[in-house]
C-alpha cells in the first residue's frame, strides 16, 4: 500500500521507478504518465472501492440507526456525525477533482497523488475504523436492547409482586370487612338476647303477680276483703294442730247479724253491702292481728281467736263486737243500726276438729239469736239436740208438701163498730206426724234458708183461694181472704203469672185476695216494686201493709204505691195501753192512714181495753185473739154462716 | 360469686360517697360511662330495656325517679334522670342512683354473669371504680 508513498531513499535506490521532479514535470515519459496515470486510475478505482465500502457502511450504519432509534434517541447525535463524515468525503472528493487540474505539475500531482493515497489509506482506515465503531455500536446497540429487555423483565416482576401484594392487601381488607360485620351482627344478636330476656322477666312476674292475685282472691272474700271460708279453715287447722300440741285453748265465734236481711231487702244490696265492709272494719278493729275475722258468707263472719288462756276471754271479745258493731253505721246517709249474735265454741271442749268447733260455735250462735239477739253464747252440749232437731225438720219439710202435711188457719178480720167479718187472713200450720201441729214461726225460717218458701208460698195461694171460692159457692158471706207474701215470693220471676193463674184456675174474683207485705219487701228496689204492685192492682187484687212501723218505709212510695190496708204491728197494739209513746205510734197511723185514704186494721188485738182504745182513735178494723184465734176451714164457715161474731152479738 | 357481688356493689356505693358536691352531675356522668361500654357490647335496645327495667324496680322504693326510656341519643338518655335528681337532697341522690346502679348491674349480671359485668364496670369506670373502693378489680 505505502509503497508509492514520497520517500527519497526509495525513489534513487530503485531505478525501476521513473523519477519525477518539478523540475521535469512537464517533461515527463509517456510510460511514466501512464503509469501516473495507471496510478491514479487505481487510486481512483480505489477510492471507488472506498466509497463502495463506505457506502455499504453507510448502510450499515443506516441499519445500526434503526436499531439504535429503536433502543434509544441518543444514535441521532452519532447520525450526525455520519453526516459530518459523508461532507468532509465531499470535500475531499473537491480537492481530488483540484489534484486532476494540478496534474501539470507532476510532483505535485504525484505528492497530491501519494497524498490522496495516504489521504485514501486514511479514509479506508477510518472507514475500517468507522466500521469498527458501526460495529461497536451495534454491540451497543444489542447490549442496551438487553439492558432494556432486562429492565422490562424486572418491571414485570415488579409488577408481578405489586399485583401480589394487592391481592394480599384486598384479602386483608375483605378479612378485616368481614370481622366488623361479625361484630356488628353479635352487637345486633346481644342487643335481641337481652332485650328478649328482660321481657321474658317482665311476663315471668307478670305470671307471679297474677298467680299471687289469684291466690288471694281464691283465699279472701271479694266484698270485705277478710279472709274466706277456704282461709279460715287453714288457718284454723294449724291453729288446731298448735293449741294441741302446746296444750292450750283456741276459741271460735260464729256471728250473724241480726235482721241484716230487713236493711238488704229494705234498702238495696249496695247499702248492704256497704254495711258488711262497716262491719268488718268493726271487727277488725276489735281483735288482735294474730287472730283471724273471716267472712263466711251473706252476713255471717267467723272469728279465730288463735290463743286464749280462759273461755272469759272470749267472752270479752264477744262483747266488745257486741258493742262495738251495735254502734250507728253510716252508710249513703243513712244512720243504720244493726247488732250481731254470737255463739262461741272453744277447743278442745266443743270440738277437736275444724268442722266441728265451727259447727258448735253455729249451734251456739243460733241460741244467741233465740234468745233474743244482740248478745253471745257459749256452745253446751244439750244446743246439739236442737240443732239436730233443725236439721230433721229441714228434711221433714221437704217431704211434708209431697205428704199434703201443711194446712191452712183462717182469723177472722173484724169491723170493730159492728163485729162483722171482713176478711181472713190465711194462716199456715204444719200437721207433723210426729211433733203434732207445728207454728210457722217453728219452720218457716228454715223453709226460707232452704228454699222451700216458693212451693209452700204456691200451695198456700191455692189453698186459700180455693178455700175462698168453696165459702162463696157455699152461699156463706163472702169475705177477703188474705195471704203473707215472702220478699223471696214477691221477687220471683214467675209470681205475678202464678197469682194470675191461681185467680183464674180456682175462679176466686181478684178482688177477694189480698197479698200481705212488709215494708222491707216493698221498699227494696222500689222501680220494679211499684210496676208489680199497680200490675196486681190493675187485677184487682188489694195490697195491705204488714207488721206496719216496725221497717223502713218511705211516705213518698207510700203515697205512690196502690196500697189498700195498713197493718199496725201488734208489738204497738200490746203496748198501746200502757205505753203512750205507743198509742201515739198507733194514733198517728191511723189518722195518717185514714188521711191517705187507705184502710187501717190492728194487729194481735188481744184485750178489750185494747180494742176500746182503738175505737176511740177511730180505728175500724182489728184482729186478734180478743176477737178470734185462728180456726180451721170447717169452724170459720160456721162463723161465716152469721158473718158476725158472738162476741158482738151479745 | 357471693364475694364478687358484695364488692361491685360496694365500689357503686364507694363511687356515690365520694361526690358530696354537684353530685346529680357525678351521678350522671357515671351512667354514661357505663352506657358506652355497654351500648358497645349490647346496643341501644339492649342498654334501654336494661335502663327502663332497671328503674321500674328502683322506683318502687323512690316513687319519685322518673326517666324518658325513649330518650336514646347521647346526652338526652339521662335528662329526665338529671332532672329527677335535682329535686332531691344529696342524700336521697346518692341513695337512689346507688340502688338503681346496683339494680342495674345486678340485672346484668344475672345475664351475661358477674366476672364479665365487673369487668365492663372496670372498663367504664376505670381508676375511679378501684380507688374508690380501694380494692383491685378481681375478676373472677
Amino acid at each position: 500500500m505505502n509503497r508509492n508513498d514520497n520517500d527519497d531513499t526509495s525513489k534513487a535506490s530503485d531505478p525501476g521507478q521513473p523519477v519525477v521532479t518539478s523540475r521535469h514535470k512537464d517533461k515527463l515519459p509517456e510510460s511514466l504518465e501512464k503509469n501516473i496515470t495507471r496510478r491514479e486510475s487505481t487510486v481512483i478505482a480505489n477510492e471507488e472501492a472506498v466509497i463502495s465500502r463506505e457506502k455499504l457502511a453507510t448502510a450499515r450504519e443506516d441499519a445500526a440507526h434503526v436499531r439504535e432509534n429503536a433502543a434509544d434517541l441518543r444514535e441521532r447525535k452519532a447520525t450526525s456525525r455520519e453526516g459530518a463524515a459523508h461532507l468532509r468525503e465531499g470535500n475531499a472528493t473537491s480537492r481530488e477533482g483540484a489534484a486532476h487540474l494540478r496534474e501539470g505539475k507532476a510532483t505535485s500531482r504525484e505528492d497530491a497523488a501519494q497524498l490522496r493515497e495516504g489521504k485514501a489509506t486514511s479514509r479506508e482506515d477510518a472507514a475500517h475504523l468507522r466500521e469498527g465503531e458501526a460495529t461497536s455500536r451495534e454491540d451497543a446497540a444489542h447490549l442496551r436492547e438487553g439492558k432494556a429487555t432486562s429492565r422490562e423483565d424486572a418491571a414485570q416482576l415488579r409488577e408481578g409482586e405489586a399485583t401480589s401484594r394487592e391481592r394480599r392487601i384486598h384479602v386483608v381488607e375483605m378479612k378485616q370487612a368481614a370481622s366488623e360485620d361479625h361484630v356488628a351482627m353479635l352487637q345486633q344478636a346481644n342487643e335481641h338476647l337481652v332485650i328478649a330476656t328482660i321481657e321474658a322477666q317482665k311476663l315471668a312476674e307478670q305470671v307471679q303477680m297474677a298467680k299471687n292475685q289469684l291466690d288471694y282472691l281464691a283465699h279472701h272474700d271479694a266484698l270485705t276483703d277478710l279472709p274466706n271460708r277456704m282461709l279460715l279453715q287453714d288457718r284454723l287447722n294449724q291453729a288446731i294442730e298448735l293449741a294441741h300440741r302446746q296444750g292450750r285453748q283456741l276459741a271460735v265465734m260464729f256471728m250473724d247479724l241480726d235482721r241484716f236481711k230487713h236493711i238488704n231487702d229494705s234498702l238495696g244490696h249496695s247499702v248492704g253491702d256497704q254495711l258488711l265492709q262497716s262491719v268488718a272494719q268493726r271487727l277488725l278493729a276489735c281483735v288482735r292481728h294474730s287472730d283471724t275475722i273471716s267472712r263466711q258468707g251473706g252476713d255471717e263472719f267467723v272469728l279465730l281467736l288463735s290463743f286464749i288462756e280462759h273461755a272469759e276471754d272470749a267472752a270479752l271479745s264477744a262483747q266488745k263486737m257486741l258493742a262495738s258493731i251495735s254502734q250507728p253505721h253510716r252508710v249513703e246517709g243513712h244512720d243504720l243500726h244493726i247488732n250481731v249474735s254470737i255463739g262461741i265454741s272453744i277447743y278442745p271442749d266443743d270440738g277437736r276438729d275444724a268442722e266441728t268447733l265451727i259447727k258448735s260455735a253455729d249451734t251456739a250462735m243460733y241460741h244467741a239469736k233465740e234468745s233474743g239477739r244482740n248478745n253471745y253464747k257459749f256452745f253446751e252440749q244439750n244446743m246439739n239436740d236442737l240443732a239436730v232437731q233443725r236439721q230433721s225438720i229441714e228434711a221433714s219439710l221437704r217431704r211434708a208438701l209431697e205428704r199434703q202435711e201443711f194446712v191452712l188457719y183462717y182469723q177472722p178480720k173484724i169491723n170493730l163498730h159492728s163485729g162483722v167479718i171482713v176478711g181472713v187472713e190465711a194462716l199456715i200450720r204444719w200437721q207433723h206426724p210426729k211433733l203434732g201441729l207445728v207454728l210457722p214461726t217453728q219452720f218457716m225460717s228454715i223453709a226460707e234458708d232452704c228454699g222451700l218458701i216458693l212451693p209452700i208460698g204456691r200451695w198456700v195461694l191455692r189453698e186459700a183461694c180455693l178455700q175462698a171460692r168453696i165459702w162463696q159457692q157455699a152461699d156463706l158471706l163472702p169475705v177477703t181472704v188474705a195471704v203473707n207474701t215472702s220478699a223471696l215470693e214477691f221477687r220471683d220471676k214467675d209470681f205475678l203469672e202464678n197469682i194470675r193463674a191461681t185467680l183464674k184456675d180456682t175462679c176466686l174474683e181478684p178482688r177477694y185476695l189480698e197479698l200481705e207485705l212488709t215494708e222491707s219487701v216493698l221498699m227494696r228496689d222500689a222501680k220494679s216494686t211499684d210496676s208489680v204492685l199497680h200490675a196486681l192492682a190493675d187485677l184487682g187484687v188489694k195490697l195491705a201493709i204488714d207488721d206496719f212501723g216496725t221497717g223502713y218505709s218511705s211516705l213518698s212510695y207510700l203515697r205512690q204505691f196502690p196500697i189498700d190496708t195498713l197493718k199496725i204491728d201488734q208489738s204497738f197494739v200490746n203496748l198501746m195501753t200502757s205505753n203512750a209513746d205507743d198509742a201515739t205510734i198507733v194514733s198517728a197511723v191511723i189518722s195518717m192512714g185514714k188521711s191517705l185514704n187507705k184502710q187501717v186494721i190492728a194487729e194481735g188485738v188481744e184485750t178489750a181495753e185494747q180494742s176500746a182504745s182503738l175505737l176511740a182513735l177511730h180505728c175500724d178494723e182489728g184482729q186478734g185473739y180478743y176477737f178470734c184465734r185462728p180456726l180451721e176451714a170447717e169452724a170459720l164457715a160456721t162463723l161465716l154462716q152469721t158473718g158476725v161474731l158472738l162476741s158482738f152479738t151479745d | 360469686m357471693e364475694n364478687s357481688s358484695l364488692l361491685r356493689h360496694q365500689i357503686i356505693n364507694n363511687l356515690m360517697a365520694q361526690h358530696t358536691e354537684k353530685i346529680a352531675d357525678a351521678a350522671i356522668n357515671l351512667w354514661e360511662q357505663m352506657a358506652t361500654q355497654i351500648i358497645s357490647i349490647v346496643g341501644e335496645g339492649g342498654f334501654n330495656s336494661l335502663y327502663a327495667r332497671s328503674l321500674f324496680l328502683t322506683q318502687s322504693t323512690f316513687p319519685w325517679l322518673s326517666a324518658d326510656s325513649t330518650a336514646s341519643k347521647t346526652g338526652q338518655r339521662f335528662a329526665e334522670l338529671k332532672k329527677s335528681f335535682e329535686g332531691q337532697s344529696p342524700v336521697q341522690v346518692s341513695e337512689a342512683n346507688s340502688l338503681l346502679l346496683i339494680t342495674f348491674t345486678d340485672i346484668l349480671a344475672s345475664l351475661i354473669g358477674e366476672q364479665l359485668t365487673t369487668s365492663i364496670l372496670c372498663s367504664a369506670w376505670g381508676n375511679d371504680a378501684s380507688d374508690g373502693s380501694g380494692k383491685e378489680f378481681k375478676h373472677g
